[in-house]
């Protein structure tokens, strides 16, 4: 299960914050655990480096892409390799909509959009769709082009 | 003012003043929403009102019943919309707002009619947001169509019906069943994506068919899956066949283990990491299996990818802990990683290395630790102190070298978690490795001469009181203990005069000198450490060189037999209820509670846990023994020689669960039975085991401990005792009848009927073995102990084991019948070696020192021999084990 996809600003304000099965009451303490996580460690980190981290049985992998720091945290299949691919995914998507790594001005413009490719990107828990040529015809509703 | 000589960059300007959310109100994003109403929709503004809409309610934002059922229904307006960006917002919405069962019935003809469009993305997302929101009614309405859409030709709509059968596979189980047919063709799809969403949901379908999930594994491994994806679902799969199906007996042959070791050659890493893990975890995996695995999980170890570098370094982690020798080859990728960027690739790297060292390697590793200690967070220094620990057990020739690295790390600079664990470690290593100690009680006290932790420092005060008497110059370690009370604050002061004391009671002749310090510290400006000054110097004697008395001894160094929980909930009720008379000590109970279930099943997920679990506050047996010790009925049975680790006699989740812990004395043995009543209905009363013995005729019984009651969810305990003849190792079989009266509890009030029955609940059988008369007891050098023990107690003999899978199956069985303590690390059996030598050690009930010396030999059909050599000090015991190979 993909636990949680996480976007935040460069002073660690929550962009965009996705959680399944994750109980309400633990949404706080994840929101902190990965915010402190990226404070510590993503200074100076090159666009789309990856870093990982893991908890017990729970995975995280996360990485900074121009102004904005993303997370993805999973357990079970969603292990280090799954939540890369994941990470992956959501930035080509995020770099395509946004036509560079971008701004937190520039991913705010770009919300609505950005909102429609991760709900392409991950359905409740599971990855749905890798290739962002695909999620940019699915949000502009075009059938995908690749069989 | 002075520009910097950069192009100007517009819109980068503008970034930093402006955020199109800036300012943004739920209430005026409401009032917005109500454009979704205008006859003459404006897409554009509409898109702009949901994703506002979105951002609120990204930001944890929350709309009310009402305010949602508003929203809910302006947004299915806008189905009216032709505009595509427009259609594709409102399917997202609908799914965030989840409406009730109640308003969904206003869109579902709707989206019905998109579900049977001509436009496949209106028919895919209409299927995602109907399944969404759908309950089982609906869903027998909509079945025939998703039936239809599973084998769509479009790979969009076929995905989208699958992954939402995987989502109503957990409500409408019965349903998604029956479309078995239809997502086995989809598992045959060409697109990649269609393939993985299938083999997941037909699994889920079939998961709990043994047969049909073989089936599925042997069809589909012969080759038809092409997305990396679903083979990496597929190798799971298949290991679970695996793990039910065991090994070929007759050739040796696993099954699938071929396909498992074809994906190490895929062209997708993902597929190769899945198999190689797979590998590495199958059960009682051989060094034949387990090679190529290895293989491509060390090159992954210098793969430029952070992740794929993590992820392998974990898995031989892992593999580390069972197979240690299989992982050497690795171990200079490994060393190579102590400098990597990323620190838990470094400390995994470190642990491994930890692991797999031999004993020569272990002073080169410790250099580069060194290094690599200074910059990384204390979370992970704690782990590699436990990794340092365990191998100091292992090695305890090593100490000296692990000993100074310990006592280096422990004067850097640190937090307490991990001060903790150096100083929880260096107690460890000096209680059990006897040639540590001095040094050890060194460090310990330099420490405390800069140690900002009020509760190291007392700890450590605690423990030189006890140890540092029985050194060889119990003087030296004086001169840290009064600086204490000179310079601390007055919780430490107040454990150093404790200490100081116990000098005072072992060592006579420092006595005199004691009393002098004792002395002064009467003059402290603290009420405690006064008390305990005057206390000690009116209990010591009069302050000459004089043996001091044993009753004070015992004062000073017995424990308290009460445990401290009861003590707290007893002082705590005193308090509450203020009494005439004084605090009774004796009227504290003395059972130990346990933990109830609810307490322990709480989950502790903090996701800020990195750190160590925190050690428990006393060990077992002590805990056993001061249960027992407060049972008057067995306080005349001696002292506790050993309690096996608890047996459980009934199955997981059971009405009752019961396991039983068995208590060895010189003449007695003791059950222990742990009770827990899991249903919630009920209470049991005079709850008592009923014992048959007549498969242990050694053995007579001589009384029981009924409990009294055992009301839901709280552990308690009912006890059997047995006599046997004292000092020897009498074995036996016993069959167990829990017996109870049960009371009807009203779940309500949780108050129990008067009126109970009687009733019995069978429990499974026990034996007690010859291991459970031998106590595990380490020794640091082997050599030296077995050369200082008499040569003439020495019993020498040879044993065919017969047909062994293994070597290493055969020493680890050897080793848990005896039940002793393996040392210097000769439990672990190289891979193909050929023979190996065991060395054990361990106390024989009647505390009589053993030494086993186990030389084993392996030949070409796998039948292993051995020779087993036994010293001991006394002849008799050395028999006795050789008895117990021989019955064995």
């Amino acid at each position: 299960m993909l636990l949680a996809v996480l976007i935040a600003n460069s002073e660690g304000n929550i962009l965009v914050e996705r959680f399944n099965g994750v109980p309400a009451e633990e949404r706080l303490h994840w929101r902190s655990f990965l915010v402190k996580l990226g404070a510590d460690n993503l200074r100076g980190v090159k666009n789309e480096e990856l870093l990982v981290a893991n908890h017990k049985s729970v995975y995280i992998v996360y990485t900074v892409l121009g102004d904005v720091s993303l997370f993805v945290v999973g357990k079970d299949e969603y292990d280090e390799l799954a939540l890369a691919e994941t990470i992956f995914v959501i930035t080509s998507a995020l770099k395509d909509v946004c036509g560079k790594p971008p701004t937190e001005r520039l991913f705010l413009d770009k919300y609505g959009k950005i909102c429609l490719c991760l709900d392409e990107i991950v359905w409740k828990g599971l990855l749905e769709n890798t290739d962002k040529d695909r999620i940019k015809r699915l949000i502009r509703l075009k059938p995908p082009t690749d069989f | 003012m002075a520009q910097p000589l950069v192009k100007k960059d517009d819109d980068r300007d503008d970034e930093v003043d402006y955020s199109p959310f800036l300012g943004i109100e739920k209430g005026a994003v409401l009032q917005e929403a109500r454009v979704f109403n205008d006859p003459q929709l404006d897409a554009r503004r509409c898109s702009q009102v949901i994703t506002k809409l979105l951002y609120l309610l990204n930001q944890g934002e929350t709309l009310t019943k009402v305010e949602a059922t508003e929203v809910f229904f302006a947004v299915t307006k806008l189905f009216q919309s032709k505009d595509i960006g427009l259609r594709r917002m409102v399917y997202l919405m609908i799914k965030e707002l989840s409406p009730s069962a109640d308003e969904v019935i206003i869109v579902t003809s709707s989206l019905m009619k998109d579900m049977n469009s001509r436009t496949d993305m209106y028919r895919a997302n209409a299927i995602r947001v109907l399944c969404r929101i759908t309950d089982g009614t609906l869903l027998t309405q909509i079945e025939r169509y998703l039936k239809q859409a599973i084998v769509d030709k479009s790979p969009v709509v076929a995905s989208a019906a699958l992954v939402s059968g995987i989502h109503l596979l957990q409500t409408n189980p019965d349903i998604v069943k029956r479309w078995s047919n239809e997502v086995q063709e989809a598992v045959q799809s060409r697109a990649a994506l269609v393939q993985f969403h299938a083999l997941a949901l037909l699994h889920q379908i079939r998961q709990n068919d043994r047969l049909a999930v073989n089936k599925l594994v042997t069809s589909l491994t012969k080759g038809s899956i092409r997305s990396p994806l679903a083979q990496c679902l597929l190798i799971r799969y298949t290991s679970q066949v695996i793990r039910e199906s065991g090994v070929n007996a007759q050739t040796g042959d696993r099954p699938f283990y071929d396909y498992l070791e074809g994906c190490l050659r895929h062209k997708a890493e993902m597929v190769i990491y899945e198999a190689a893990k797979a590998i590495t975890e199958l059960t009682n995996v051989t060094t034949r299996e387990l090679t190529p695995a290895i293989t491509v999980l060390q090159l992954f170890l210098s793969s430029s990818k952070p992740v794929l570098r993590f992820a392998a370094v974990r898995t031989l982690n892992k593999v580390a802990m069972t197979h240690p020798m299989a992982v050497t080859n690795c171990n200079i990728d490994m060393e190579s990683l102590i400098s990597d960027q990323n620190r838990s690739i470094a400390t995994l790297a470190i642990t491994t290395l930890l692991k797999t060292g031999n004993e020569s390697s272990v002073d080169r590793l410790m250099k580069q630790i060194t290094n690599f200690m200074s910059d990384i967070a204390d979370e992970f220094k704690i782990v590699v102190v436990e990794a340092i620990r365990s191998l100091c057990l292992k090695f305890p020739l090593k100490y000296r070298s692990l000993m100074n690295f310990l006592s280096n790390i422990l004067r850097e600079e640190g937090g307490f978690e991990y001060k903790k664990a150096i100083v929880d470690s260096i107690v460890i290593l000096i209680r059990d490795i006897p040639d540590a100690k001095e040094s050890g009680l060194l460090h310990l006290c330099e420490f405390i001469e800069d140690c900002e932790f009020t509760y190291l420092s007392t700890q450590i005060l605690h423990f030189l009181g006890n140890e540092g008497p029985k050194t060889s110059d119990p003087s030296k370690y004086i001169r840290y203990i009064y600086n204490r009370v000179i310079l601390e604050n007055a919780t430490v002061r107040a454990s150093a005069v404790s200490t100081l004391a116990k000098f005072g009671a072992l060592v006579d002749s420092l006595k005199p000198r004691i009393f002098v310090l004792l002395r002064r510290c009467l003059f402290d400006n603290d009420d405690e450490v006064r008390d305990r000054a005057t206390l000690y110097l009116n209990t010591l004697g009069d302050g000459s060189v004089t043996e001091t008395d044993k009753a004070v001894k015992e004062f000073l160094f017995g424990s308290l037999d009460i445990p401290l929980t009861n003590l707290e909930t007893s002082l705590k009720n005193y308090l509450q209820y203020p009494a005439q008379e004084p605090f009774d000590l004796y009227s504290v109970p003395k059972e130990v509670k346990s933990q109830s279930l609810a307490e322990k099943k709480a989950p502790s997920k903090k996701p800020t846990g990195l750190s160590a679990q925190p050690a428990a506050p006393t060990s077992a047996p002590d805990a056993y023994e001061r249960l027992l010790s407060s049972i008057p009925e067995f306080a005349s049975f001696g002292k506790l020689f050993k309690s096996s680790a608890p047996v459980e006699l009934t199955e997981a989740e059971t009405e009752y669960a019961v396991n039983v812990v068995k208590h060895i004395f010189d003449s007695h043995v003791v059950f222990q039975y742990n009770c827990t009543n899991t249903i919630p209905e009920q209470c049991l009363e005079n709850v008592t085991v009923i014992v048959d013995a007549s498969e242990a005729e050694e053995f007579a019984e001589v009384g029981t401990k009924p409990l009294k009651s055992l009301p839901y969810d709280t552990p308690a305990q009912t006890f059997v005792a047995f006599e046997k003849p004292e000092g020897v190792s009498a074995v036996g079989k016993f069959s167990n009848v829990l017996r109870f009266t049960v009371k009807e509890v009203d779940p309500s009030t949780g108050e129990a009927e008067d009126d109970g029955v009687e009733d019995e609940y069978q429990l499974e059988d026990f034996e007690v073995v010859a291991a459970d008369y031998i106590l595990k007891l380490g020794v640091s050098n082997f050599k030296n102990a077995w050369e200082n023990m008499d040569p003439a107690s020495e019993r020498v003999d040879e044993y065919g084991l017969g047909p062994r899978e293994s070597l290493a199956e055969a020493v680890s069985a050897v080793i848990s019948l005896l039940g002793m303590h393996p040392c210097e690390g000769t439990e672990v059996v190289p891979s193909n070696s050929r023979s190996h030598t065991c060395l054990l050690s361990g106390v024989y009930i009647g505390n009589v020192k053993v030494l086993v010396r186990l030389s084993f030999g392996i030949d070409g059909s796998k039948e292993v021999a051995m020779k087993l050599a036994v010293r001991s000090e006394d002849e008799s015991v050395s028999e006795a084990i050789h008895e117990i190979v021989a019955s064995g």
